[in-house]
């Protein structure tokens, strides 16, 4: 379920929390999935708990999870953190029709493009 | 917690450790590394008790560890070059760790030693030098130590019995909290594995460090500047250990988190910047070249 990528440079807990946050956000873990426990992510990646620990923590605290005494770390409601992702991608969008209207792709070009993208995942 | 300080070894007029100070809180995962012969074996000896500092204190949960046994039960220290009694088998030293660690697991010993293949009652010094390796490693676990010392532990075993290791020793920090000092050279490993970095050179100690806050601390940056004004005054502002300039690109390694240098860089307007983290291979590097370990000079 996570993959480490060793070629990546940035520190291995971040990787592990945007991997998450991306099984979260796509829906493939759903709300109130409890996560791996500590222990046995650790154990599966053989890196340190604290690691682990650490982007659990992190997750928490962006509000992915939630955590339950004793019992472990499981996924919280995510509609909010979706509706933001959704917002940021459309925003990204807005950004790429401007380059595209600077190199000259019409109006009609560009929405051709994208409605070939959404034909493609249906 | 291990606490050196001051600590200093000479061989004859060879200065191995000198004037080394570090401590290494309970639940550490301390990766020692070191250029070659920088003192790390010794190092590890001291705190093992085997040789004696010539200067300076070096205690484990505030006892001096030289010829004291109730300290010398605390740790089990995984040496480089393995020590097993002649014609001994993996049972003989069973029996023998059980008498000196009061919670050795012989049960556990004997499920490892099935789940790593390995015969109990083949005499040792038939067993390859990886096998040694996993051997030691099974007594090292099974003591049930508060504190392990790994001396380039990982360095003689195949990558499939690295991760099986590193994944043991991972249960041990989360089921009993251990502290952990790993020596090694192989820094993509510590990076797994490790959340504290001491890095020793030439005897001394170059830093001790939070893993995360030295990898968020020295960044890649890679930029192009429309003037040599610019990059003047760009350089200035930065903490630099290292430039490089191929035309108008420049390679900079400098200290300073990823906000600070992206304000700087933002306020200079460049043609182009790339800010990388580096890989504690390259933090290695830069660190010791600026003391004067320099690749160049081996190779020129």
């Amino acid at each position: 379920m996570i993959i480490i990528d060793y070629k990546d440079r940035r520190p291995i807990y971040e990787q592990i929390v945007e991997r998450f946050q991306e099984l979260i956000l796509k829906g493939i873990l759903g709300a109130d999935t409890q996560l791996p426990s500590v222990r046995n992510l650790a154990m599966e990646l053989s890196i340190n708990p604290n690691t682990i620990q650490k982007a659990y923590t992190e997750l928490e605290r962006q509000g992915y999870t939630y955590s339950v005494k004793g019992k472990g770390s499981f996924i919280a409601e995510t509609d909010i953190l979706l509706k933001k992702k959704k917002d940021e991608i459309l925003e990204a969008a807005t950004l790429l029709v401007k380059v595209a209207k600077e190199y000259g792709v019409s109006k009609d070009e560009f929405i051709n493009a994208i409605s070939n993208g959404f034909k493609e995942e249906a | 917690m291990i606490e050196a300080v001051n600590i200093s070894k000479d061989f004859y007029d060879i200065k191995a450790v000198d004037q080394v100070s570090l401590t290494i809180q309970e639940g550490n995962v301390f990766g020692l590394v070191g250029t070659n012969g920088a003192g790390k074996s010794t190092f590890l000896r001291m705190l093992s008790g085997i040789i004696k500092p010539d200067k300076g204190v070096i205690k484990i949960d505030g006892m001096d560890i030289y010829e004291n046994v109730k300290a010398k039960e605390r740790f089990f220290y995984i040496s480089d070059d393995q020590f097993y009694f002649n014609n001994a088998t993996p049972i003989d030293m069973k029996n023998f760790y059980q008498v000196i660690y009061e919670g050795f697991d012989g049960e556990r010993f004997d499920t490892l030693m099935e789940q790593f293949e390995l015969t109990p009652n083949r005499k040792i010094n038939t067993y390859s030098k990886g096998m040694k390796k996993q051997l030691s490693v099974i007594c090292g676990i099974c003591s049930n130590t508060k504190y392990i010392f790994c001396d380039e532990t990982f360095d003689g075993l195949d990558p499939v019995m690295r991760q099986a290791v590193k994944s043991i020793i991972a249960k041990e920090i989360a089921d009993r909290n251990i502290t952990t000092i790993i020596a090694s050279h192989n820094l993509r490993e510590l990076e797994d594995i490790c959340d504290h970095i001491g890095l020793l050179h030439r005897g001394g100690i170059l830093f001790s460090k939070d893993l995360y806050d030295m990898k968020l601390n020295i960044h890649k940056i890679q930029c192009v500047f429309h003037n040599e004004e610019d990059a003047k005054a760009m350089f200035d502002n930065l903490d630099i250990l290292k430039r490089e300039q191929r035309g108008s690109l420049y390679t900079i390694t400098a200290r300073g988190n990823r906000e600070e240098i992206t304000n700087y860089f933002d306020k200079v307007k460049p043609v182009f910047f790339e800010i990388l983290p580096l890989t504690l291979e390259e933090i290695f590097i830069s660190e010791t070249e600026v003391v004067g370990y320099d690749i160049k000079k081996l190779i020129s």
